[in-house]
């Protein structure tokens, strides 16, 4: 037979196991994880809701139709999908919170939850921190995406805010990225570091005013700057829930 | 099909240990080949750890009965057709490849019911649905190659491969599924020996060039003996038929082998996917039982009824 032959677009991550699949990032949007993901986030609300009583001020703050930041503090594994169930439920894959790669990336059950569920981005913390943050910075470039941080870098046992690190200042210093700064509380009696099964302990979460940091220059100073900013602008939250 | 019909069943058991057997036997002659002779053995280990795993995993799912078996062979339809969506570029259709899920979903529902007549009109209705896609969207540019890969997926991987499937709501489901099973993997492993032993001429060049005329008929060969092999769980069956079984078996076995090699040489892919190291995907694993599977079940189904 002579004709045109078909040409076949075939998936670039074909010879990938599964586990592989699952580590890459960016991953190539599939149908059935999507599925899963709506599935999980729909059960996770509904599990917040009733067994936690999560209560959300402020969701009409997160700016739509464009990339935005949320930045909270971390005391607890429910923080992220708190903060996740902030967001409308057909966001859910655009949202992408920051993980830890040495904690999320390394064990495949870890790292299909990680990505399945939540669509976490690897963040490494420890060896390639702007490699990262470039990572962070891409995701950003396209409108509608949400990365979600936790500038702590790691859940507080207390639950008290810890100090935060630089790297977000990196990422948002000179840009108009709005950036929303969120306070959680009662996850950290909810789920503590260390436990696996969560109490019924009522979760809050307040979303603040988004702000952005375009009228500073990039650098270090900056950076520390912007961290200590938004620190105190969680805190105000904080310090704001009667 | 029950744990305790499972149980209870002779067909079963023999088959169980056969399996068991088998598993042992091949574990220590890999074992031994390594350490007497030089050969790379790196592959054949491999691919063994793989056997590790699915053997119980498909002797359990059997041993749990008809709706786990129904719902695993359902499930394998639909990540065989994720495979051959992602390798031919179809699995960017989410349109399209949700209606071929759906319709290999209701292939499996309709093999739970069961419904034999519904079930072998299914492709009625899905290609029905399949074809009102683009016209629901009002596309026409590229889109029969869309709507061919489509219906070859659902009717290939979905459809004739969820006969194996519905081999579970005949009389003997243990005997038909466990003989099928055995037969077609036991094929596959007779035409790679026969060929490593005594391959010379090529089967096939343009479709797969490590597969010889010597492994291929010493598989049918292999594959005639079967039946009278594992007479127990073929009783009923006449001399005729135990021909006809072991010829699907034996030809159809390797016809599904290439047909998929066929795909995967055109769209220049070497695996389906990368499931199970020294397996590739599943296409790669269930390839023959695909096209094997469904003949089989029809000549038991038109001398022996269901």
């Amino acid at each position: 037979m002579t004709q045109d032959p078909w040409s076949y677009e075939t998936a670039v991550d074909l010879d990938r196991t599964l586990s592989e699949r699952l580590k890459n990032f960016p991953r190539e949007p599939d149908m059935l994880v999507y599925g899963a993901r709506l599935l999980a986030g729909a059960i996770l609300r509904t599990w917040l809701r009733s067994y936690h009583h999560l209560v959300i001020r402020g969701r009409e703050r997160i700016p739509v139709g464009k990339s935005c930041v949320l930045v909270a503090n971390h005391a607890s594994h429910l923080d992220t999908v708190c903060l996740l169930s902030a967001l409308p439920i057909n966001r859910l894959h655009r949202a992408f919170p920051a993980a830890a790669k040495d904690y999320f990336f390394e064990s495949m059950p870890r790292a299909a939850l990680a990505s399945i569920v939540v669509n976490a981005l690897p963040f490494n913390r420890e060896t390639s921190i702007r490699q990262s943050l470039a990572l962070c910075q891409r995701l950003l470039d396209t409108p509608g995406n949400v990365l979600i941080l936790f500038p702590e870098g790691t859940r507080s046992p207390s639950g008290e805010l810890a100090e935060f690190k630089p790297g977000i200042g990196l990422l948002l210093a000179g840009t108009d990225i709005p950036v929303v700064p969120c306070y959680l509380r009662g996850a950290c009696a909810a789920l503590p570091k260390g436990k696996i099964v969560p109490r019924p302990r009522k979760i809050e979460l307040t979303i603040g005013l988004p702000r952005s940091y375009a009228h500073l220059k990039r650098g270090k100073d900056s950076a520390l700057e912007i961290s200590a900013d938004l620190r105190a602008a969680i805190e105000t939250l904080r310090d704001s829930i009667p | 099909m029950s744990p305790s019909a499972a149980l209870e069943s002779p067909i079963f058991r023999i088959y169980a240990t056969i399996a068991i057997l088998l598993l042992a036997a091949g574990g220590a002659a890999i074992q031994i080949l390594k350490r007497t002779s030089k050969l790379n053995l790196e592959p054949a280990w491999n691919s063994y750890r793989g056997w590790l795993i699915m053997v119980p995993l498909v002797f359990g799912v059997i041993f749990l009965g008809r709706e786990a078996t129904i719902v695993f062979f359902t499930l394998l339809a639909i990540f065989g057709a994720k495979e051959f969506a992602r390798a031919t570029g179809l699995y960017r259709d989410w349109t399209m490849m949700g209606v071929v899920y759906a319709s290999i979903i209701a292939c499996g529902v309709v093999s739970l019911m069961p419904d034999y007549g519904l079930y072998m009109v299914l492709p009625v209705y899905a290609i029905s649905a399949i074809l009102a896609v683009p016209i629901l969207r009002n596309q026409s540019k590229g889109q029969l190659q869309i709507l061919a890969l489509a219906i070859l997926v659902f009717i290939y991987i979905g459809w004739m491969f969820g006969h194996v499937a519905f081999l579970t709501n005949t009389d003997h489901p243990y005997a038909y599924l466990l003989y099928l099973l055995f037969a077609v993997e036991l094929n596959d492993v007779a035409a790679f020996i026969c060929g490593r032993l005594f391959g010379r001429h090529p089967l096939r060049t343009n479709i797969s060039p490590k597969k010889t005329w010597e492994g291929s008929l010493g598989a049918v060969g292999f594959s005639l003996l079967l039946p009278w092999i594992l007479y127990f769980s073929l009783p009923d069956f006449t001399p005729f038929e135990r021909l006809l079984a072991g010829l699907i078996v034996g030809v159809g076995g390797q016809f599904g082998d290439l047909a998929i090699s066929v795909v995967k040489r055109d769209v220049e892919v070497k695996d389906m996917g990368a499931l199970l190291v020294g397996h590739g995907g599943i296409l790669d694993r269930i390839d023959s039982l695909i096209f094997a599977g469904p003949l089989f079940f029809h000549m038991s189904r038109y001398f022996h009824g269901l």
